[in-house]
């Protein structure tokens, strides 16, 4: 991973209450060394790693079950792939896909922090043949 | 730690990964270091000569090209991982031969290596997130 740029994306949780406008506008707070750009789902963030980590930090203090984070591998506005440059968009769709289930995540972080733990699901029997053969029966 | 995800390029598995304390070994770390480093038009539609030879490490060269491609990225990256983080029917981590081969290649591979591994199923709803958050958070705590 390089030191010297991380560009991170940040998802705002469909159920969060948070705007991309109030994260943005919260990330420009902690000064004018990252390149902060708004998204409809959140905002982009570049700077040298460290500081990005910084900023993810005092974000998820902030809000720490509903920003989501993760790498983004073309610089922001990078003309293979910024929308106002014509350049192509791969990978829009998973994100979106992705965006609907950070809902559940939301709930599930939130539980878990509560103190839920993991419940294995029930094995599954096999119906022993008398049953299977009353079933066959009726119909 | 370092631990791998599958899908490679997930938000959630990077993001729960990191949250509980471990590196998470993604396909966007690879491609930003050929961002970066390698002057190619647009990885990783665009390779190197370096990434072919690499993906035939992996597959030969009678199996279709995406799938060298793809190897080229995340074998390495399979190799380095100390655990792993499987996610196992992603509605959107479908496809005929490149990709389903690759997954179904990365799965292979992760088995082969021996190294920890949780697979775990997409959540359809708030218990099942909450059970795969928990399930996740036990692995992670548990690799130390």
């Amino acid at each position: 991973m390089s030191e010297e740029r991380e560009t991170r994306l940040f998802m705002i949780s469909p159920r969060s209450m948070l705007t991309p406008d109030q994260l943005v506008r919260m990330v420009h707070s902690f000064g004018d060394k990252a390149i902060v750009k708004e998204t409809c789902y959140g905002c982009l963030v570049e700077a040298p790693r460290q500081l990005v980590l910084e900023i993810l930090a005092k974000v998820r203090e902030e809000y720490p079950n509903e920003v989501f984070s993760k790498i983004r591998a073309y610089p922001c506005s990078d003309p293979r792939r910024c929308r106002a440059q014509h350049g192509t968009r791969p990978g829009f769709a998973q994100l979106e896909e992705e965006w609907e289930l950070l809902a559940r995540i939301q709930v599930g972080l939130d539980r878990v922090d509560a103190g839920a733990r993991y419940v294995p699901p029930a094995e599954k029997k096999r119906i022993p043949v008398n049953d299977f053969k009353k079933i066959c029966e009726v119909h | 730690m370092k631990v791998f995800i599958d899908p490679p390029n997930s938000l959630v598995l990077f993001d729960l990964v990191e949250r509980f304390g471990h590196q998470p070994l993604s396909t966007m770390a690879a491609i930003q270091e050929r961002v970066d480093n390698i002057e190619v038009d647009m990885p990783p539609m665009n390779v190197t000569l370096d990434d072919v030879v690499k993906g035939l490490k992996y597959a030969g060269v009678e199996v279709p090209s995406g799938i060298r491609g793809r190897m080229a990225l995340w074998g390495p990256l399979i190799e380095e991982a100390d655990a792993a983080i499987i996610m196992d029917d992603c509605p959107y981590s479908f496809g005929c031969v490149g990709c389903e081969r690759s997954n179904l290649m990365v799965k292979y591979l992760i088995k082969r290596r021996g190294i920890p591994a949780l697979h775990v199923s997409y959540p359809e709803d708030d218990e099942q997130a909450t059970n795969f958050v928990a399930q996740t958070k036990e692995f992670l705590e548990g690799l130390e």
